[in-house]
């Protein structure tokens, strides 16, 4: 049993905060929970939306078509009527409404209640639960939670709104099935907690960020928890300037990490070649939007695949992570943290507005500080120099403040970090740098192979994890023998590892992108020869219906 | 050891004030007890740019522009070093005005040390942003039309904790500016006048000395009114001095998380 109810709205009507709660309620009660969002880049007005997908099994994926429709506006009605499943039920809030909708006013309910108008939230949330059949108890002491800091006035006037809401749809209620109540956890996060506080945790302790859709839910999340973990969070001029500054942070000894969009990543560009050059272990939160340019800022895409992975003039190492659930997106943020430092070099989290946005309850994730080991040499020996020649192309590092000189230059520089135009030094120092290509590319993450490897291959990376795996059910269900191999690491590739995945194999390319980028560089590498695709670049995600249909019609089959 | 870690070798042309300054500030270092390992010294791109690497501390010259960011960084990271930025004219004031504004409103306590050619001397001879009205140059044939930014004026206005000017061509001044300045508390702005042998050839040694004239000794810095005036106050006669003081706290003691050890302290290390 797997049940999807839309909220949609204007802009600053409450369409997230009634999200929300019914996420959290739906929570408590022990379902699976997958909410995602779609909102346009406006403070008021317009069309947003927030799904709430639940289920008595686990969810990776978000669906097309909704079972309950909550319509705050006739605009969102008009929007969101054809998305509508069959047999499924649309609320439209106000008093009239056409046949096929049940119109319910909701200002009127809450006054009704003794509440205000904005209470409208807490009246749509006990419509929401009524209509799916479940008691009240849960949303109205999530209320009492929520509202306690308020007062018992509040606190009541809100439940009342709430039961108001149930007793309008009484003669509705459990008309659209849902699934029972089970035992998933409570412990409901989005894909920008699960990374700020796996920053947190690792001992992040400098952030500093320009605002950008859609990586400011990170950056604010981190300003929430900075009083907690001790970090101090700079919101910088603009984001050339953060990303030096996290350059100077991490030279100093600090682990540092910006966060940003592929507009403010493109401003970054400079600062990364330098982190390069200075071999500093910085880490770039990167949630791509469609572009080019300004694009569609409150969108999803992965078109920033190729620009991250050459971004920085001149050639240097780097590793480049993309998660595609939220442990993942947990995991790979100290994971980019852990190797940044182990290799001097900095790393990128690609990210985008639906993994960053998404909500799913999982199981805890840890909070309690557990810094990274930062690889800084204790008692650095007299004669010591920064960028000592090695094997490995990793220099021992110390930071200032110790008993040595550190000296760092964005100039081609001897062993010592002093400027040189000595051609040959330049040739030892770029080589020991590029050397730690091959550590990262050893150390590279191998691919998710889901649920074990046949003939045809749904391709993919990123935020697709979900929609892809979602797919691959489908589709055994359907006894179509497939798999999904999916990368959370896209940067550096080992090749020939890899070809032993493909060889052979029918690949089908799944990107938000126009390109397939991930799968071109595939094959510019060599691991990979021809590739059917899947493409979506009009700022909407995946859905494992949408990508099954797609599969489903393609005419080669095995 | 330590003693010979810097480069003995400058880049620079026979005659430069970067000479001056460089020799000033070495004298200050000492001369305040400054433990050289507990000091970085942060630069961006130019000639006055690769002054850090011909001192004895440690170094971060990064990106053209990029010193105030990269410095504030290092602060935050361990506000118990003591960060200086020597960079040019061009660096701080034009690539890197963006971040010199809100530096200023920041108020770290960083020290910057402008070495101030209004020339660009390393691309060879164009306008910089505090080149003079009609100073011509190979690219502003018809000498520069723009305002000069004036540094001075735009610390005041944001009340900067420590603002003032100095020149090379007066070490004994120089050596008290940048010894006030670092004993001061938050962000402090030197601006030091300097000549560029080689691709200035209208503000000579000659035409600083015939001009800058020290404050008088009743001045009162912690006078904003009278700060803008000294501040805007340029041409026959061009004051130098500690121009205004404010007493705003700087940003480590506005920032709790600043209040104990160093965060590059603090940071536990599993190794």
């Amino acid at each position: 049993m797997d049940t999807n109810i839309r909220i949609c709205g204007e802009a600053g009507q409450g369409v997230q905060t009634i999200g929300d709660l019914l996420t959290h309620t739906f929570a408590e009660m022990g379902l699976h929970v997958f909410a995602t969002q779609s909102y346009m880049s406006r403070i008021r007005g317009g069309v947003n939306s927030f799904d709430i997908r639940i289920a008595d099994r686990k969810l990776f994926s978000h669906r097309e078509k909704a079972d309950l429709i909550v319509a705050l506006t006739e605009d969102a009605l008009d929007v969101h009527r054809n998305g509508l499943s069959n047999g499924g039920m649309i609320i439209f809030a106000g008093d009239t409404a056409g046949d096929d909708v049940v119109a319910i006013d909701m200002i009127k309910a809450a006054k009704d209640a003794g509440g205000t108008p904005l209470m409208v939230n807490s009246v749509a949330a006990g419509v929401v639960v009524s209509v799916l059949g479940y008691e009240l108890d849960i949303l109205t002491g999530l209320l009492q939670k929520q509202f306690g800091k308020k007062g018992k006035d509040v606190t009541d006037a809100n439940t009342a709104c709430a039961r108001m809401g149930a007793e309008l749809v009484a003669d509705l209620k459990g008309k659209i099935p849902a699934p029972d109540s089970g035992d998933a956890t409570s412990a409901v996060f989005s894909g920008s907690e699960a990374i700020g506080l796996a920053a947190a945790v690792a001992g992040v302790k400098v952030v500093s960020s320009y605002p950008m859709t859609p990586s400011t839910n990170v950056f604010t999340y981190l300003a929430s928890v900075a009083d907690k973990y001790g970090i101090v969070v700079e919101q910088a001029e603009d984001e050339i300037c953060a990303v030096n500054l996290i350059c100077g942070a991490t030279y100093a000894g600090v682990p540092a990490m910006t966060t940003t969009s592929g507009g403010g990543f493109a401003l970054m560009v400079e600062g990364l070649s330098l982190a390069g050059m200075l071999e500093l272990p910085i880490v770039i939160i990167l949630g791509q939007r469609p572009g080019p340019a300004t694009g569609l800022p409150t969108r999803t895409a992965q078109g920033d695949l190729k620009f991250a992975i050459h971004a920085g003039h001149g050639e240097f190492q780097r590793a480049i992570f993309a998660p595609g659930t939220l442990p993942q997106a947990y995991d790979l943020t100290r994971h980019a943290l852990v190797t940044a430092h182990k290799y001097q070099t900095p790393s990128v989290v690609m990210v985008d507005q639906y993994i960053t946005d998404l909500q799913k309850n999982i199981s805890d994730l840890p909070d309690a500080p557990d810094p990274i080991d930062r690889f800084i040499v204790d008692n650095p020996p007299q004669g010591y120099v920064r960028y000592a020649i090695t094997e490995s192309g990793v220099s021992p590092r110390a930071i200032p403040g110790g008993g040595v000189f550190v000296v760092v230059d964005s100039d081609e520089h001897t062993a010592d970090g002093h400027i040189t135009e000595d051609l040959a030094a330049r040739v030892a120092l770029q080589e020991k740098r590029m050397r730690k290509g091959n550590g990262l590319t050893v150390d590279a993450l191998p691919p998710e192979i889901y649920p074990d490897l046949t003939e045809e291959i749904l391709l993919c990376w990123g935020s697709t994890y979900g929609a892809c795996r979602e797919t691959v059910d489908i589709l055994l269900a359907q006894d179509r023998t497939i798999c999904m191999v999916h990368f959370s690491q896209v940067f550096p590739l080992d090749a020939e590892k890899l070809k032993k995945i493909f060889r052979g194999r029918i690949v089908t390319a799944v990107e938000g992108n126009c390109t397939a980028q991930f799968a071109s560089m595939l094959r510019q590498v060599g691991a990979l020869n021809e590739y059917d695709t899947i493409l979506r670049y009009d700022g909407l995600p995946f859905s494992g219906e949408e990508i099954a249909e797609k599969v489903s019609g393609n005419e080669r089959n095995i | 050891m330590n003693g010979t870690y810097k480069l003995d070798t400058t880049a620079w042309c026979p005659g430069c004030g970067n000479f001056v300054i460089l020799k000033t500030l070495d004298k200050v270092i000492d001369s305040l007890g400054i433990d050289r390992h507990n000091l970085v010294l942060v630069s961006g791109i130019g000639q006055a740019a690769k002054l850090p690497h011909y001192v004895n501390a440690n170094v971060f010259n990064g990106l053209h522009g990029r010193a105030l960011p990269a410095a504030t960084g290092i602060k935050i990271a361990n506000h118990k070093l003591d960060v200086i930025v020597t960079s040019g004219d061009g660096d701080i004031y034009g690539e890197g005005g963006n971040h010199f504004l809100h530096a200023l409103r920041r108020n770290i306590g960083v020290k910057v040390f402008v070495h101030n050619n209004q020339v660009y001397g390393l691309t060879k001879g164009q306008a910089s942003p505090t080149s003079d009205i009609g100073f011509v140059t190979k690219v502003q044939p018809h000498g520069v039309i723009s305002i000069p930014v004036n540094p001075l004026a735009l610390a005041v206005s944001e009340d900067c904790s420590f603002v003032a000017r100095s020149t090379a061509t007066d070490m004994g001044h120089l050596e008290r500016m940048m010894t006030e300045a670092i004993k001061s508390k938050g962000f402090a702005l030197l601006d030091i006048l300097q000549p560029c042998v080689s691709f200035n050839k209208v503000n000579t040694y000659k035409w600083y000395r015939d001009r800058c004239r020290e404050l008088p000794a009743d001045y009162d810095p912690y006078d904003r009114q009278k700060a803008f005036a000294a501040a805007i106050k340029w041409g026959n006669e061009i004051p130098i001095g500690i121009i205004y003081r404010s007493g705003r706290k700087s940003y480590e003691e506005m920032n709790p998380i600043l209040s104990g050890e160093p965060l590059a302290k603090i940071c536990k290390t599993n190794h």
